[in-house]
């Protein structure tokens, strides 16, 4: 990445030029696939999602346009910043522009039409919303009707139903494509389960699941606090693809349900990795009729899973299941800007929305 | 149940059958150079099943050691990913097994059959099995008949497991040997189970003509012959024959390239919109392609068909010797190393468009495209000096440097009106920035899921062998006059440029 060089909103175009002109003369290439615009206020979660970006520029190169508001200013300001970044090793033949926007107080409100001239025409845009979107934000409105696929980070919110209930609204009443990093984070965990159960003569088992369980990482940092979600999401996502009823939901993280021919015990457990990312689910219990399925990543290769298969007659020998990087991955990138909205996602929220799961 | 809830359609490409790849020829140079690294390639981005195994089949005496430490040295100098990733490999390398045999052997067969029912015990594979056939191709029948033979190919509808056989080109030598051969093949082998590979097809490129074509409204409504005057289908190699003189004295280029490659790439690009993305409905846009080139005459042949071989000459400043001094090659050699032809097809989208095809050894660079040549624009306006402007050009660049190009003329800055030809140009690597996976990681794959559509179906390749075997025959007993007849790092026979410059077109300059 080039210097954050400070500019006049009104030179951002023509400083970006200047950045570019000894960079041409190297043949990068100035590519963009998309617009991605971020919003999220000055925290300690900063930092991280400058890093997802990082991360989704390195795979798909976007012009991002970084807004960063700090409430906690006493002043109004709004100061603009342009950079030129390069994805991954700086030999790349591509690099792509950002333009940081720091703004306060009554500032708030020039945002969107300062970022309206610099969208690249064309290109779809998106906005990686790193606040709740549950609560009222003065941009949302005005950044999402901008955007054609809103990305979200339930990490932000304190209010599990409530951010599913807003996330459903956006899709089902006002048509936007969303996604979210959290169910991002667990599709390795997803296409697993996926995996266990499809050969035709397992399938019938699903139906005979009478206890679940995850373990997920308990350790905190300053930007990652709400460690149950990812477990959460995965517990809902069996009973919305399942057709589970929920009987208990106030015991956590203790949940009873009904499946399709005999209840289920669902639990959700902790336990402490230093090197794991927080919250990150870090292995599942299943049983079925005199069947055990236990899958753990690994102490020394984390986005592996050891996965054993075992029933009161047979043990099937264990096998190795790679996950993938889902917190930095090609697969996150992809999940949150090239896929449409997951009807398994959608299903999920609402069993979180309607059973008020947090 | 019989769809499974859990996986989301169009979202997931994880949940594959559990299988075991058996890799005829596993001591060969395609298995280090293409099939190890995409096994591996997709064993590390997590796209093979969790239960999966890789068996070698090769004459030579092994150990399943020493099988696995060639395999990774093959990985270290050939894979896109280098050096080899070292926890992955730990346990990747621990599915990877040898079993040594003659092709002929029974006893060998079965003694693969029991070696893979005990990994299938093992490692949860379920029997399913890709049968790999990377060997000279007059081994394919004797193979695929004893693989049946010793109950290692399951009827295709056996339901519960399942085995699939992948064969490497040349699929015949001509419409008999090629006839004959599928005959062959299909007293033991459903066409559901045979994947006939041309790699060109896994290409990321070449996928995206379909793409290209049917999901932008803008090029299929003039993709017909009121606006194309021409296209050419361009295979360029710098490079020569190197090792494969046996080989290719047998085949030439047109059996090589032209009869497989290019006519894939004609197909897909000539071919109708198909009713859906199914493979074979595909396969039936294409074949109707194939069916709708008019056959060549005796006239054609002595014509619009030229062929070549390169002589001695320079590549990038170094001398390189002509086609007749190579090893393993007859110093009278009449193999063709070059050849261009004009083709039309007869339906109502082409009518009286011509197709021209080159394909050469040693050219002054390499390079493979497909460029649609649209007709001019009405020459009322902005004449210059009686002057012609260029017409536009849409090129699909193949490989390498993998784009889109569009030339259109633009205006030159200033006060008079001089025109210039401009080009819009998207490149794959600027755009999404990492390497595609190579074209054999896709295939086998889609193999793997038993999707055949990337892969030649028997009509197809009949179709093909239909057009270009009289040509064949007619070269054999016409041998050319003048090989060698252009040299190495040229453009070809001066000919060739004769043939396309009589039509008022030339060939266009990569």
């Amino acid at each position: 990445m080039t210097a954050q060089q400070i500019v006049d909103p009104s030179r951002i175009e023509a400083e970006l030029l200047k950045i570019w002109e000894p960079l041409a003369k190297e043949n990068k290439m100035r590519a963009s696939l998309f617009n991605l615009i971020i919003f999220n206020k000055l925290s300690q979660r900063t930092d991280y999602i400058r890093k997802i970006v990082e991360k989704v520029v390195e795979k798909f190169p976007c012009r991002t346009l970084f807004i960063s508001e700090d409430s906690s200013a006493g002043q109004n300001y709004l100061k603009t910043a342009v950079s030129v970044l390069f994805p991954g090793a700086t030999e790349n033949a591509f690099a792509c522009d950002q333009i940081d926007i720091g703004v306060a107080g009554a500032n708030l409100h020039q945002v969107p039409s300062l970022l309206l001239p610099h969208l690249v025409p064309d290109l779809p845009i998106y906005l990686l919303w790193g606040e709740d979107p549950s609560q009222d934000h003065p941009l949302f409105e005005p950044l999402s009707q901008l955007a054609h696929r809103l990305i979200f980070d339930s990490e932000a919110t304190d209010n599990l139903p409530a951010f599913a209930a807003k996330l459903l609204d956006l899709n089902e009443k006002e048509g936007f494509e969303i996604a979210d990093l959290n169910w991002a984070r667990t599709e390795g965990w997803r296409d697993l389960l996926a995996s266990v159960f499809q050969p035709s003569e397992r399938r019938e088992a699903l139906s005979t699941l009478s206890s679940v369980s995850f373990v997920h990482n308990s350790r905190t940092t300053e930007s990652f606090c709400h460690l149950k979600i990812q477990s959460m999401y995965l517990l809902a996502w069996l009973a919305s693809r399942l057709q589970w009823k929920w009987l208990t939901t106030d015991k956590a993280p203790f949940f009873t349900l009904q499946g399709a021919k005999n209840r289920v015990e669902a639990q959700i457990q902790t336990a402490r990795h230093e090197k794991l990312g927080p919250g990150t689910v870090i292995s599942v219990d299943l049983t079925w009729e005199n069947h055990h399925f236990f899958a753990a990543r690994l102490s020394d290769q984390y986005h592996v899973v050891k996965v054993e298969l075992s029933s009161h007659e047979s043990c099937d020998l264990p096998y190795h299941y790679v996950l993938g990087q889902t917190a930095t991955g090609q697969s996150l990138v992809k999940e949150i800007c090239t896929k449409g909205t997951s009807t398994h996602y959608l299903g999920m929220l609402r069993q979180l929305r309607d059973q008020k799961l947090c | 149940m019989s769809v499974n809830p859990l996986v989301e359609a169009g979202r997931s490409f994880r949940n594959i059958d559990p299988c075991i790849v058996v890799i005829f020829g596993a001591t060969g140079d395609l298995t280090g150079r293409k099939l190890a690294p995409a096994l591996y390639n997709l064993g590390r981005e997590g796209m093979l099943p969790p239960n999966f195994a890789c068996v070698g089949f090769a004459r030579r005496e092994k150990t399943h050691e020493v099988f696995r430490e060639e395999i990774k040295n093959d990985l270290n100098s050939f894979s896109r990913t280098k050096p080899v990733d070292e926890p992955f490999w730990k346990t990747f390398q621990e599915k990877i097994f040898y079993h040594r045999s003659e092709f002929d052997d029974d006893a060998g067969y079965k003694a693969l059959a029991t070696f893979l029912n005990q990994l299938d015990a093992k490692l949860s594979t379920r029997g399913n099995r890709v049968f790999y056939l990377s060997v000279q191709p007059k081994f394919f029948p004797l193979i695929v008949e004893k693989l049946k033979k010793n109950g290692l190919i399951y009827d295709a509808k056996s339901g519960d497991k399942w085995s699939r056989v992948i064969i490497e080109k040349p699929f015949g030598h001509n419409f008999s040997s090629a006839d004959a051969l599928q005959k062959d093949l299909s007293k033991h082998l459903d066409e559901s189970q045979t994947y006939r590979i041309d790699h060109y097809l896994g290409k990321e490129t070449v996928q995206n003509i379909l793409v290209f074509r049917f999901a932008n409204s803008i090029f299929e409504s003039v993709w017909n012959y009121k606006h194309i005057d021409h296209v050419q289908i361009t295979v360029a190699e710098e490079i020569g024959i190197g090792s494969r003189g046996h080989f290719f004295e047998e085949q030439g280029l047109l059996r090589d390239i032209l009869q497989n490659h290019m006519m894939q790439l004609l197909s897909l690009v000539a071919m109708e919109p198909p009713v859906n993305l199914s493979a074979n409905a595909i396969r039936d846009e294409k074949v109707k392609v194939l069916e709708s080139i008019r056959r060549f005459s005796e006239q054609d042949f002595k014509g619009t068909i030229l062929r070549g071989q390169y002589g001695p000459g320079f590549i990038n400043g170094k001398e390189v010797t002509g086609y007749r001094q190579e090893k393993d090659v007859s110093p009278t050699s009449n193999i063709e190393t070059y050849v261009a032809l004009k083709l039309f097809i007869d339906n109502w989208r082409w009518a009286g468009v011509p197709f021209y095809l080159r394909c050469g050894k040693r050219l002054p660079k390499r390079g493979t495209e497909i460029a649609v040549i649209f007709k001019d624009a009405p020459g009322v306006l902005f004449q210059q000096h009686g002057k012609k402007h260029d017409p536009n050009v849409l090129a699909l660049r193949i490989q390498p440097d993998e784009g889109i190009a569009m030339k259109i003329n633009c205006k030159v800055p200033g006060p008079s009106s001089p025109i210039q030809p401009v080009k819009m140009d998207f490149r794959y690597g600027s755009y999404f920035g990492q390497s595609p996976p190579e074209a054999y990681e896709r295939l086998i794959w889609d193999c793997i899921t038993g999707d055949n559509t990337l892969f030649a179906r028997a009509d197809e390749v009949a179709q093909s062998w239909k057009l270009y075997t009289p040509l064949l025959d007619f070269w054999a007993a016409n041998p050319p006059a003048s090989f060698p007849n252009y040299a190495s790092g040229t453009w070809g026979p001066k000919e060739a440029d004769a043939m396309i410059g009589k039509d008022g077109k030339s060939w266009r300059i990569l």
